[in-house]
């Protein structure tokens, strides 16, 4: 079919000012069919700026963007028939009961689930019958997110939607998603937690001040980057630190850490095979290891690390 | 750097202009707006109509007889009637004389019900962020704020509608009848599209109910210099320039001319429309002018309780203040004007003069309650953020610091009753100064503005009962701080039209001050006020102390 060779979502080169500050500066986004992909950037980088433009409720200054194929400004209704929005901060009518803003919500974007409404409310383990004004911020973020995830909705936008919501229904949103994403729906999720965005996606967009500086599978994006190495060998460090490709060498005792670029990760294994390690510990990157090299954020402890070598 | 960097289209919008789906989800928007909003349209309806059947049925007791009517109609063209309620005509009939005595009062009224309810399901939704949440489902760009309008206007429509249909079963000639009603819902229909405008250019709930309420001041104070400059009955055609003024020149009861309810009716529309073409250019959540970058630090000052409080109030204070010295300075201009054109032996004059000797010093004890007026609508506005500051949420991280929950709420009523005083102090000032102008006589001032500061009891009490409010009901704190305080101001100025006896009207806050210099001052009255005032500002602060705090 046409329709799932289209991507979900599609923006490029997109711009956005508001006065002198320019919000979004050519950014690229694409998310395609069945995906679920990780929308990551520190605080004012542009996130909810792309995903209100996304939702037709700002209007981008150049570029362009496409969300299921049609134009989100001019085809917003139709669009939002097919998708469900979950704002991170959700402010609700107060003398309403969470039910009702459920009911209320999902009419809107075209009709719910009863049943699967119902379970979801149980599941999230909210009142509905309480009014919005008595709620705490996590119980106003599961009534957006119950109005969402019953919904038949073929792509998801959802904007740091477990902000406020304790950990174990954070689980609950974790696997609700899942369920979904393996019926194949399309999920676009800013978020802040790591956890969440390494359990949930397969790929991540990261972006910083309205620029997309990384986009891909998180397999590709750690491949792309260095490997931490955790070693003990008995004869200490030695000629170990005269090699040009481990970095952030530190040396304690036995005790040896560096990373290393995959591509040099063969030669490094052989040469500490033939030291006899006694173990050895490798870590692929973590998001918040990949997140924060992107943002210029090194460590401290690694940076001193790095001094050390230089200096040896 | 990007691995999987997405392909740029050669082209924003290929192919279709499909047609914009503006309206869609309107009908469950209308019916979830008269949701949210039943009981205030009701609230409405049943006062403005019922004002109707009430005021008739007083002044049919008042002008039983036809000869009454008649000697009525003689006396009844002044111009404290003419610039307080209009230029008055037909004032033999008792259509006539019904509009004379609650046509202006319905006409502000229903056009301040028009701004406060449109802004609150607008700009208001807006600011809070639920609109954004009612877009992003399958919503056209215009469907609610249409929706919101029409019921808004709607509630114009079955307020005139209603006018008309009580007046005629009151047994009121028919075409006078509707075309009352219909003078009423066309003023509702105007400032809707005044307020539909207003919530399109600011980007706060407040600052649309400001700018949408200016206007209609604007349009009353233009109303009522066009009313006082009259040729008999003929309003000058500065009257033109204001929408109550059109609704004025359908002169129900009169020649009930119905075209002008056409401007009135393309007021209404145009605002909206135009207000459609802003919306359908801005995003969500903006204005039209964007936010300016502020300072990046606060000042010393600034992080302190009282200077957080005076910030906070700062566009209020500023502007009521202005408010009050502009009212103050055309008080002064015409009073005597005034007096000079007004006949003292008019009975219906007497009762707006507050049994003041001389008509001269009546008029002047009615404008010094005017500014009293302008003075207690700051206080009490200033003192109802206190409420608003808890509903909100922002006390609490307050209150987190080391401050004493009692001395935040005192700080903040104290800037209000201050601030009220030195707007009150300054208004009758510059009414004082520019009165003695007049009269070339400079004791005026001093006169005059004792007068005024006469008022700070009865201030004190309007802002008492936000106090005592704020502190045993907050959460209906605000809403009926504001009806005591319209009531206050009804009663002090129209009290005896409605037959209102003495005793009752001088129970009330604004009307216990004695209107000097219409009458002899009297410090009693002062005492009490005082002592009331005292009363409800411990009560309320002290259960505002010991209650839980509760958030909208």
């Amino acid at each position: 079919m046409n329709a799932a060779s289209t991507p979900a979502i599609e923006v490029a080169g997109l711009v956005k000012r508001f006065g002198a500050v320019t919000a979004l500066d050519g950014l690229d986004l694409r998310v395609e069919r069945g995906q679920v992909m990780g929308f990551l950037g520190p605080n004012g980088s542009g996130k909810s700026t792309t995903i209100r433009i996304l939702l037709g409720i700002a209007r981008a200054d150049a570029g362009s963007a496409r969300l299921l194929g049609g134009d989100p400004w001019r085809e917003a209704v139709d669009l939002h028939r097919r998708i469900a929005y979950v704002p991170g901060d959700v402010n609700l009518w107060p003398n309403l009961t969470g039910g009702q803003a459920i009911d209320i919500l999902s009419r809107l974007r075209g009709g719910i689930d009863r049943a699967r409404r119902d379970a979801l409310v149980e599941r999230f383990d909210l009142d509905p019958t309480k009014k919005a004004r008595t709620y705490s911020k996590g119980n106003r973020q599961k009534v957006a997110l119950v109005a969402a995830l019953a919904s038949d909705a073929e792509l998801l936008i959802l904007d740091e939607p477990t902000s406020g919501l304790d950990p174990l229904m954070e689980g609950v949103f974790t696997d609700t998603v899942r369920e979904l994403t393996h019926q194949g729906r399309s999920v676009l999720l800013s978020s802040h937690i790591f956890a969440e965005v390494e359990k949930l996606c397969d790929s991540v967009t990261i972006i910083r001040a309205g620029r997309t500086v990384e986009a891909g599978t998180l397999a590709d994006l750690r491949h792309l980057h260095r490997t931490s190495v955790s070693v003990v060998l008995p004869g200490g460090a030695g000629t170990l630190a005269e090699r040009t490709d481990l970095h952030d060498l530190s040396v304690d005792g036995e005790r040896v850490t560096f990373t290393v670029d995959d591509a040099e990760l063969g030669g490094v294994l052989a040469d500490l095979a033939a030291r006899s390690p006694r173990s050895l510990v490798s870590t692929p990157p973590s998001l918040e290891e990949l997140f924060l090299r992107h943002y210029g954020v090194e460590l401290p402890a690694s940076e001193s690390a790095d001094q050390t070598v230089s200096a040896s | 750097m990007s691995v999987l960097a997405p392909t740029r289209p050669t082209s924003a919008t290929p192919g279709h202009a499909a047609p914009v789906a503006a309206f869609t989800a309107f009908p469950d928007l209308t019916r979830f707006i008269l949701r949210r909003n039943w009981l205030r349209l009701a609230i409405w309806t049943i006062v403005l109509v019922g004002m109707v059947a009430m005021v008739y049925e007083s002044q049919r007791v008042a002008f039983p007889t036809q000869e009454s009517r008649d000697a009525y109609a003689a006396v009844a063209n002044t111009p404290a009637v003419a610039a307080l309620t209009g230029l008055p005509y037909g004032a033999g009939t008792l259509g006539g004389i019904l509009n004379i005595k609650i046509w202006m009062t319905l006409a502000v009224s229903i056009g301040f019900a028009s701004i406060f309810l449109l802004t609150r399901n607008g700009r208001a939704e807006e600011e809070n962020g639920r609109t954004e949440l009612i877009r992003a489902g399958a919503v056209g760009h215009h469907a609610y704020s249409l929706a919101n309008q029409l019921v808004v206007g709607g509630l114009s429509v079955a307020i005139g509608l209603l006018i008309g249909v009580t007046c005629i079963g009151l047994g009121l000639p028919a075409e006078g009848s509707l075309a009352m009603g219909a003078s009423i819902a066309g003023v509702g229909i105007a400032f809707l599209g005044i307020a539909a405008l207003a919530g399109q250019l600011t980007s706060t709930s407040r600052a649309a109910n400001s700018l949408a309420s200016i206007v209609l001041g604007v349009s009353y104070l233009v109303r009522a210099i066009a009313d006082v400059q009259a040729e008999g009955d003929t309003p000058s055609p500065l009257s033109w320039a204001s929408p109550i003024g059109w609704a004025q020149n359908m002169r129900s009861f009169g020649e009930n001319t119905w075209w002008p309810l056409l401007l009135l009716v393309g007021l209404g529309i145009g605002g909206c429309l135009v207000a459609g073409v802003i919306e359908s250019r801005r995003d969500v959540g903006a204005g039209v002018l964007p936010d300016r970058p502020g300072p990046a630090r606060a000042s010393r000052s600034l992080a302190t309780t009282l200077g957080l409080a005076v910030r906070l109030e700062r566009g209020p204070m500023i502007g009521w203040l202005v408010g009050g010295m502009v009212g103050g300075a055309f008080y002064g201009g015409v009073a005597s004007a005034m007096s000079d054109l007004l006949d003292s032996g008019n009975a219906f004059a007497q009762a707006f003069m507050g049994q003041a000797d001389s008509v001269l010093d009546g008029i002047v004890g009615l404008f010094v309650m005017a500014t009293a007026m302008v003075a207690g609508a700051f206080a009490v506005q200033s003192a109802t953020s206190v409420r608003l500051e808890e509903a909100s949420g922002r006390l609490e991280p307050q209150l987190a610091g080391a401050v004493s929950r009692t001395r935040w709420a005192l700080t903040h009523y104290l800037v209000a009753a201050v601030w009220g005083t030195v707007i009150l102090v300054a208004s009758g000032l510059v009414f004082g100064l520019s009165f003695a102008a007049t009269q070339s006589d400079p004791d005026q001032v001093l006169r005059i503005l004792g007068a005024s500061t006469a008022y700070i009891p009865s201030l004190l009490v309007l802002m008492g009962v936000a106090v005592l409010l704020t502190g045993w009901l907050p959460r209906q704190a605000v809403l009926i701080t504001w009806i005591v305080y319209g009531a206050s101001v009804i009663i002090a100025m129209f009290g005896p039209l409605f037959s209102l006896s003495d005793e009752f009207i001088d129970a009330t806050p604004l009307a216990a001050t004695p209107r000097v210099p219409g009458v002899e001052f009297d410090a009693l009255p002062l005492i009490v006020l005082s002592l009331v005032a005292l009363a409800l500002w411990i009560l309320g602060l002290a259960r505002f102390r010991a209650r839980d705090l509760t958030q909208a």
